[in-house]
């Protein structure tokens, strides 16, 4: 309880200070257009991560979580990150940024007020959270994949119908451009 | 024995990130970020200069031995033919009021992907050679010379531009960043680097007229049997005439609406709109191919392939050609074509409605009518009977594509259409729509499965703001009038707003029409239900 009050004290200076860590594993010369636009549809990164925080703090203090409700926050910065150019450490590992800040910030509350369980109970929701946000980027990349092949069977969805339409004595030789072996007759 | 790194050091999250200046940065060649690269037996055919294998994510591109000089000659001789170009290269100021407007920039936050750090890749190729601080303090003033990484620098990012032109609607100047782009790749081409994606198209549409080289006699038997589909749909089959002389019309659309789902509805729906009004039209198989895939590789190209519009229309003796619901082909018909193949064919007449008698005076040079100017026309004047009701399950917004809306202006037609047949119409927010519409991330060739990931995170400001209406006013639809855009923001959607469905706007068009003499309308024309009609059934009627 001693430090659900300080993470609501210091929940600015939290929320502003993870922001800036992951704007800063983006190109420097990008920061400036994060920082200054608050519009969620012309800074939509900025907007993102944003939401993100502020769900990840939320979520920190540890009372009344409803794990549908952060994982809803979550969603779209996960999405971004998910497909953007990092590795999987790095397009997650920004939830595990949040554990250098605590230690800065609410660790020595921690350690004066003997609230080192309590601490070690906060930095544990950390894991938790990377944890529910790493199952969330595997579905998203797994949605990647389901809709990339869905693609490809959309790109060719009537010739598919058209060839399986064929009289099975119909010469495919003429047939051009398509290199799938579901061209052939049934 | 080394330290393990710390996550910070893992995710490189430093203000100085990266090191070095932009222009020592490299991009990365790193799967789902690049597309395949074509044949070289395509380039051959096609008579590309300098075909030869090669692999993107390969060291060595195989380039030929005199690779800078045909590179140097191929830039200079663009800036004598293209004044535009020289101006693009000389009075950019770099404001940066383009830099955060480019869907590629947002999405990736790639510095080099704002469009003034994309033009400086030419741009500073160009202060070394053509102005003359450049040429004395070189690097000081950000001029650079040719080496093979600044070839793979430029392939890379003229590969993340989807010339949809939102940073030029931003730009003091004027600087039509596609432009640069387009001589970007045209330039590529030169030495023999292009897509797989765009020049198998290229090479189809060149010998069999659509983009998947599908035969006259087979492609005519894919649109039959569309036209079967609406027969079982509403119990009318529309007629299908292709190649036939002597037609008022041509009507020229992209052919990815004849194969790809879900384009195909579309097509439906013009083949009943048509049929509805007896409309003097016919098809063609030569013309059958509305998109100009080769105004994504270079203005030569893009010129052989629009030239069979008028030579078809002539063939035919066609007075004027009704264009489908497309993207770059407005751009290429209302930018390009008058110098590349104009003027059009002695016979051919300004367009007139023959539903309604309206002159088309604004294609009075292109003789090419759009179908959502012709249809909203045919609203406008009463000639449809209309029920928006069988469109009521559906909450739909309206996606601009880029070129009809930036290349042409074409903001109110489709909206003024989408109005009659659909009861529920909400727009996304506005600066997301109309000029200021952000593009689907994967236009002009940049479709292709390999770069799913790059295209997620390119179109993601689309895919945001229709998140958006999806969770505040509950939209499940998306109607555009682009055939890229029916493929590519199916994917887009099923990724930042699931649930929500994708269609051309004649879709709904002909869900909505009401036909002479068609039995009662149980389903649209993806053979689903109608809103209303289980309630029917459980009054007795089976379906």
């Amino acid at each position: 309880m001693k430090l659900t009050k300080c993470l609501e004290e210091h929940r600015d200076e939290l929320l502003t200070s993870w922001v800036e860590a992951v704007f800063q594993s983006y190109p420097k010369k990008a920061a400036p257009f994060l920082h200054n636009n608050p519009d969620p549809f012309t800074n939509p990164v900025a907007s993102m991560v944003r939401e993100a925080a502020a769900a990840l703090l939320k979520a920190l203090e540890g009372e009344d979580v409803a794990i549908e409700t952060v994982k809803d926050a979550l969603d779209r910065f996960i999405k971004i990150r998910a497909v953007q150019d990092f590795t999987p450490s790095q397009a997650m590992g920004v939830i595990y940024l949040l554990k250098p800040l605590l230690r800065k910030i609410v660790l020595p509350t921690a350690t004066k007020g003997s609230a080192l369980k309590e601490y070690l109970e906060l930095e544990s929701r950390v894991d938790t959270l990377a944890l529910l946000s790493f199952d969330m980027y595997v579905k998203d990349r797994d949605t990647v994949a389901e809709i990339r092949i869905k693609e490809i069977r959309s790109q060719y969805s009537q010739l598919k119908r058209w060839a399986q339409q064929l009289n099975a004595q119909a010469p495919l030789g003429e047939f051009v451009g398509c290199g799938n072996q579901t061209c052939g007759n049934e | 024995m080394a330290k393990l790194p710390s996550p910070k050091d893992l995710l490189a999250s430093r203000p100085d990130f990266p090191a070095e200046s932009w222009l020592d940065t490299k991009p990365e060649f790193a799967p789902g970020s690049y597309c395949y690269p074509e044949k070289k037996e395509t380039m051959e055919l096609l008579h590309m200069p300098n075909p030869h294998d090669w692999d993107p994510s390969a060291e060595d591109w195989n380039l030929p031995d005199d690779w800078e000089k045909i590179l140097c000659d191929a830039f200079a001789d663009r800036l004598a033919k293209h004044r535009s170009l020289k101006l693009f290269m000389d009075i950019c100021v770099r404001c940066g009021a383009c830099a955060d407007k480019c869907h590629f920039f947002l999405g990736t936050n790639d510095p080099k992907n704002m469009p003034v750090l994309r033009a400086e890749l030419l741009r500073s190729l160009y202060r070394r050679d053509y102005t003359k601080l450049g040429k004395i303090l070189g690097k000081k003033v950000g001029a650079r010379g040719w080496d093979k990484n600044v070839v793979k620098e430029l392939f890379y990012y003229a590969y993340q531009c989807t010339e949809c032109r939102r940073c030029s609607l931003f730009c003091p100047y004027g600087i039509d960043t596609a432009e640069i782009t387009a001589i970007v790749r045209e330039l590529m081409h030169e030495v023999g680097l292009g897509t797989h994606w765009i020049m198998d198209p290229v090479k189809n549409c060149s010998f069999t007229g659509n983009h998947l080289g599908i035969k006259p006699h087979s492609f005519k038997e894919i649109v039959e049997m569309l036209a079967d589909d609406c027969e079982t749909v509403t119990g009318i089959r529309p007629k299908t005439p292709f190649n036939e002389k002597g037609h008022e019309i041509l009507f020229i659309t992209p052919s990815g609406d004849v194969f790809a789902d879900p384009g195909i509805y579309t097509f439906m729906g013009y083949l009943l709109l048509f049929h509805e009004l007896d409309l003097d039209y016919t098809l063609s198989t030569y013309a059958s191919e509305g998109g100009n895939f080769g105004s994504f590789t270079t203005f030569n190209m893009a010129k052989k392939l629009n030239a069979k519009m008028y030579a078809e229309a002539e063939r035919l003796g066609s007075k004027w050609i009704l264009g489908g619901e497309c993207g770059h082909m407005w751009r290429v018909v209302n930018q390009y074509m008058a110098t590349y193949n104009g003027p059009s064919p002695s016979h051919m007449t300004v367009p007139k409605s023959p539903i309604t008698g309206t002159v088309f005076k604004n294609a009075a040079a292109t003789k090419m009518v759009h179908i959502t100017e012709f249809t909203a026309d045919l609203i406008r004047h009463g000639k449809l009977n209309l029920d928006p009701s069988r469109n009521d399950h559906i909450i739909t917004t309206f996606h601009d594509s880029c070129n009809p809306a930036r290349a042409m202006g074409l903001l109110e037609e489709p909206r003024y259409i989408l109005k009659h047949v659909c009861n529920h119409f909400v727009e996304m927010p506005e600066n997301t729509i109309r000029e200021q519409t952000f593009c689907c991330g994967a236009g002009s060739g940049l479709n292709t499965e390999e770069i799913m990931e790059l295209r997620m995170r390119s179109g993601m400001p689309r895919g945001n703001a229709l998140r958006y209406v999806q969770q505040k006013y509950g939209v499940n639809h998306m109607a555009c009038v682009c055939a890229i855009d029916r493929a590519t923001l199916p994917p887009l959607a099923n990724y930042w707003a699931p649930g929500v469905n994708v269609s051309g706007l004649h879709e709904l068009v002909a869900n909505a029409l009401v036909m002479k003499g068609e039995p009662k309308r149980t389903m649209d024309l993806r053979q689903e239900d109608l809103p209303g009609v289980e309630d029917d059934a459980e009054g007795g009627e089976d379906q």
